[in-house]
């Protein structure tokens, strides 16, 4: 199989599981069979690595190296590179990592969604049209402005999933996400009548004075 | 009555009100709103309201339904003259790129949308994705696409500030440069004397602070240079052989030769009446701010496309406009506003000459090495980018003082906060809130200038507090120099007498907003000869939109 | 924080805040007496990071995921533009809905505190097809409130604008009681003698509404998570009062775009 094909939810499921490090391995650039899969294979790994780490995760528990199925002691030393980095920032939700065990797999699981999720993987996809024949409009984007549409979405999605989590364990106040989530109660609000205008969320009711949300049926 | 055609400009609750009073009386209206639904359903602000019918507008449903008003939304008013009584108007309306009569309201487009705007409708209230519906009642799908990111849209040219950033971002710094001069030729020049408007619109201000564009333009221009790259800039196979006269080797007429050439006119000929190209930033901007080698080179890359460039010669005197106007086919008049205006206080022009020189004439003397050496006392009176100019030449050329008169504080003082530092820094002493009342001579040359101090009183029509002076407070400063830096005009005499082509009370020229032509066909204006003293960049703006101007009153001959 | 300004609304990405890069300069020992260059320029190290601070601001990305989604096959990139070249008669100008207002009191906190809006963002609160459905919450933390302010943001706006204005805080005061229980509203304003003539009496009849005559000084927070503080003057005398949500009385501003046109046309924009 190609390493364009490793999906990055398969990564963070992983992770999720309790894995401390991923390494993934592809061929050479220009070796590839299928033409393009490494080059998916490492953009597919630069922003799943940005990704966790802006939930929290050490970035360097996933590595994407190359080498050629010819190349024993290259192959060997790649991994025991990596063995040793792994074992430096010790077992994930420790001190190597910015968010702690029990909560980093909360987290992982919302950055799960976000790579399941549509938004992103459509436009990772993209990537190689965009910045070689254009968009829709026929706009040629330069890699930093791509880099900042994959950080827009990355930041954003990881809050809205968040809250949609929460929401699936059952109603809430606006009040009581920004409370669970960490998240400032303005921004939430935000969301929340964006999820609205979505169809996504609907007022469940309202308890004193604080309205409460749920999901739409269709979203549970 | 006969049927009259009416157009209201604005979907707001006025124009609806506007609209069904014009339809009301049998009249054909045209409605042209910029955002894609009719905004009338506003809470009244002349009557008290109760709440079930806070929100109606009866009038909005007449227009909506009238067979009289035609209702144009997401179209923008591009331009309208008055001609006979008549309004002509060009309205552009905007794709939405959703069909609305094919759209379900399914909303599986806004689920999916990735990217999150500011909802106009709601006020912000929400987030809107790029494709979404405006109003929730009566929908309006559309595809929100800004033609420009604001940055693109501040600057005067247009340039594509966020592709040559990124690409700089990449590591990609000819390829920056090279999107830079797909609509700048001066890229070196701009990027070290821009007061960068674009900076001052850029988004990241909010978070911290704006990016440092101006710089990074230059950054790609030094790089060039450091790596001793040459270019040729490119001029197309086809040429055309229509010959046009440029007035002023300047920035507006610099960019509208360059512009020219890369359409394929061969025959461009750029008079200029000083040794020196460049204009006000040869002969204005000191040398310590734009190295005259640097301006030097991007003006020979111009030159190099096959542009000529006459020197030392004199419009008016050396070859008359009429002249001009019979040799070529096209004339662009980029002269720009080299005169200095006067401080008008008494004992001015008693010492003009001999000790009193304007900031313009002191700038060019000093660029062109024409000034005696520094001796005793300067002071320049004003607040402006030339007056800080000439105090830091002043201070460089070794006079034992230097002063700024300013009248007003340093909060209202136009300079760019950012050269006020820096002449402060030097040690040229700011006098806030001082004016001139006399200039003091021996009667052979200027000795001095006797000042009064000033407080701020009420506002004036521009906003900022008007100056008023304190009785009494009259002191003296010795000096030996005196330099008024109040402002710039131009210098229109090389029209000659009996010129037809018009001039508007600010002894500017009037153009038209598309092509940059003056009231004469063939003969066009641009740069501060148009705008009065401004800034690099709107001259260069004004080049560029003259020599659009100039192609199409060419090709359409 | 709040991250709309200006009608932008822009991303809190994770490499904010950081510096602007400074131009190296050479001392000002070395600029005395000659013309040397006194800016350097960027190292290499610099500009790019410089660059790297660019968001390339958000637009429709042009991913046409909206398109592949779309099963009515409703969305289509290739819609034109329509251009047309008409003939008037007659040009009536107005201000259309940008929905400018002019410069707000800065002490009175619209900008720093989400749940300090304008009249304008209330109007698409009070609406029934507006955002919230027609709920009255604070956008501060999504709660009902029990205690409103409605305050004069241009004091020195004029009569007419006076008059206008506390017209429309009446109006909003009335369909915010009507919509919430236990709603308190106080409107702060200076009041025209034309409002006190043809408005006091009906106003005063509204029940939760209390009129102040007074100036709005400052809104501030002093306790995170706790309700605003007003200060305003009256007679004056100095007065605190806390709030759940205040609404800023906003002029109206022409577009500058529109005021060029109005000019051009020589006809006065309504």
């Amino acid at each position: 199989m190609c390493t364009g094909r490793v999906d990055p939810a398969l990564v963070a499921g992983a992770f999720k599981k309790g894995l401390d490090g991923l390494l993934v391995v592809g061929c050479y650039f220009g070796d590839c069979h299928y033409i393009s899969g490494n080059f998916q294979a490492r953009a597919k790994m630069d922003f799943t690595r940005k990704l966790l780490k802006h939930i929290g995760v050490n970035e360097e528990r996933l590595a994407f190296r190359q080498c050629s199925s010819g190349e024993a002691s290259v192959f060997v030393d790649l991994i025991g590179k990596f063995d040793e980095k792994i074992r430096e920032l010790g077992p994930i939700g420790g001190g190597g990592d910015r968010l702690k065990a029990p909560e980093i797999f909360e987290k992982i699981g919302t950055a799960q969604a976000v790579l399941a999720g549509e938004k992103i993987r459509w436009v990772i996809g993209k990537r190689t049209p965009f910045l070689e024949s254009g968009n829709m409009y026929g706009e040629i984007f330069t890699e930093h402005e791509f880099n900042r549409a994959i950080d827009m979405i990355i930041v954003e999605e990881t809050e809205v999933q968040e809250i949609l989590a929460k929401l699936r364990q059952g109603s809430q106040s606006v009040t009581d996400l920004a409370k669970a989530l960490a998240i400032p109660s303005e921004r939430i609000f935000r969301y929340i009548t964006a999820l609205k205008r979505k169809n996504m969320v609907t007022l469940e009711k309202v308890s004193g004075r604080s309205p409460i949300f749920q999901l739409a049926p269709q979203e549970v | 009555m006969e049927e009259k055609k009416v157009l209201i400009v604005g979907g707001g609750i006025e124009g609806v009100r506007a609209a069904a009073q014009k339809a009301g009386a049998g009249n054909h209206v045209t409605i042209v709103e910029k955002f894609p639904t009719l905004g009338a359903e506003r809470i009244p602000r002349d009557r008290i309201v109760t709440p079930d019918n806070a929100f109606e507008n009866p009038e909005l449903d007449k227009v909506r339904n009238s067979p009289n008003v035609e209702i144009l939304t997401y179209s923008d008013l591009k331009k309208a003259t008055q001609n006979d009584g008549k309004v002509l108007a060009k309205i552009s309306k905007k794709s939405l790129r959703v069909d609305n009569t094919k759209c379900n309201d399914c909303k599986a487009c806004i689920k999916v949308c990735p990217v999150n705007m500011y909802d106009d409708f709601d006020e912000g209230f929400t987030f809107r994705t790029a494709v979404d519906y405006f109003n929730s009642t009566t929908g309006e799908y559309n595809i929100f696409k800004e033609d420009m990111p604001v940055c693109q849209r501040t600057c005067p040219v247009n340039l594509d500030i966020r592709t040559y950033v990124g690409q700089i971002a990449d590591g990609k710094y000819l390829n920056a440069l090279a999107t830079i001069r797909g609509r700048l030729p001066l890229p070196g020049s701009i990027g070290r004397v821009c007061p960068h408007p674009c900076e001052t619109a850029c988004n990241r201000q909010y978070l911290d602070n704006p990016i440092s564009i101006c710089f990074l333009k230059r950054y790609v221009a030094d790089v060039e240079l450091a790596q001793n790259i040459e270019p040729a800039y490119k001029t197309p196979e086809k040429k055309h052989p229509e010959k046009i006269a440029i007035i002023g080797a300047g920035p507006s007429g610099l960019t509208c030769a360059y512009d020219l050439a890369r359409m394929g006119y061969q025959n461009i000929t750029i008079f200029e009446a000083l040794p020196v190209p460049g204009g006000y930033l040869w002969v204005g901007i000191p040398e310590y701010r734009l190295p005259k080698k640097l301006l030097k080179r991007e003006v020979d890359l111009i030159a190099a496309m096959g542009v000529e460039i006459k020197y030392n010669t004199r419009v008016g005197k050396d070859i008359t406009m009429d002249q001009m106007r019979k040799d070529f086919d096209a004339v662009f008049i980029g002269a720009g506003c080299h005169r200095g205006l006067k401080l008008q206080c008494p004992g001015e022009d008693e010492y003009q000459g001999k000790g009193i020189v304007d900031c313009v004439t002191f700038l060019r003397e000093q660029a062109l090495g024409q000034l005696p050496p520094a001796k005793g006392k300067l002071i320049v009176i004003g607040g402006g980018n030339a007056a800080i100019d000439s105090a830091r030449v002043g201070w460089r050329m070794g006079f034992d003082e230097v002063y700024i008169l300013y009248r007003r504080t340093k909060k209202e003082m136009p300079a760019n906060p950012w050269e006020i530092d820096a002449a402060e820094h030097e040690g040229v002493i700011l006098q806030y809130l001082a004016a001139p009342v006399e200039i003091l001579g021996d009667g052979n040359k200027v000795t001095g200038m006797k000042c009064i101090k000033m407080e701020l009183g009420e506002p004036d029509a521009s906003g900022r507090r008007r100056p008023v002076p304190m009785e009494g407070s009259e002191y003296t400063i010795d000096a030996e120099i005196i330099v008024p830096a109040l402002s710039q005009g131009t210098d229109l005499a090389f029209l000659g007498e009996n010129s037809d082509i018009a001039v508007n009370r600010w002894n500017t020229f009037d153009v038209d907003d598309e092509t940059g032509m003056t009231n004469v066909p063939g003969v066009f204006a641009g740069g501060d000869v148009v705008t009065g003293a401004d800034i690099a960049i709107r001259a260069v703006a004004g080049g560029k939109k003259a020599a659009l101007g100039i192609d199409q009153y060419l090709r359409s001959r | 924080m709040i991250y709309e300004k200006n009608r932008r609304y822009i991303i809190p990405f994770d490499d904010v805040p950081a510096d602007r890069a400074v131009m190296p300069e050479i001392s000002v020992d070395e600029r005395r007496g000659n013309f040397t260059e006194v800016e350097t320029g960027f190292p290499e190290d610099v500009a790019v990071n410089e660059a790297k601070r660019c968001l390339s601001c958000r637009r429709c990305l042009g991913c046409a995921l909206c398109w592949a989604e779309c099963k009515p096959e409703a969305i289509d990139f290739g819609i034109k533009p329509r251009e047309m070249e008409l003939t008037f008669d007659e040009v009536v100008i107005t201000r259309g809905q940008d929905n400018a207002f002019e410069k707000i009191n800065a002490q009175l906190g619209f900008g720093n505190y989400a749940d300090v809006i304008t009249d304008l963002q209330f109007e698409r609160m009070l609406s029934p097809t507006g955002p919230t459905d027609g709920l009255v919450v604070s956008p501060h933390n999504g709660e009902i409130p029990k205690k409103v302010a409605i305050i004069q943001g241009n004091v020195k706006g004029g009569d007419d604008h006076l008059l206008s204005s506390a017209v429309l805080g009446v109006n909003e005061a009335i369909l915010a009681i009507n919509r919430v229980n236990d709603l308190e509203v106080n409107l702060i304003s200076p009041l025209c003698q034309a409002f006190k003539d043809k408005f006091s009496d009906d106003a005063k009849k509204v029940a939760g509404l209390t009129i102040i005559e007074a100036t709005p000084e400052s809104v501030e927070r002093p306790q995170e998570g706790g309700p605003l503080t007003l200060t305003y003057s009256q007679n004056g005398g100095s007065k605190k009062d806390d709030f759940d949500m205040v609404v800023v009385l906003t002029k109206p501003k022409i577009a500058p775009e529109v005021a060029a046109l109005g000019k051009k046309l020589n006809q006065d924009v309504i």
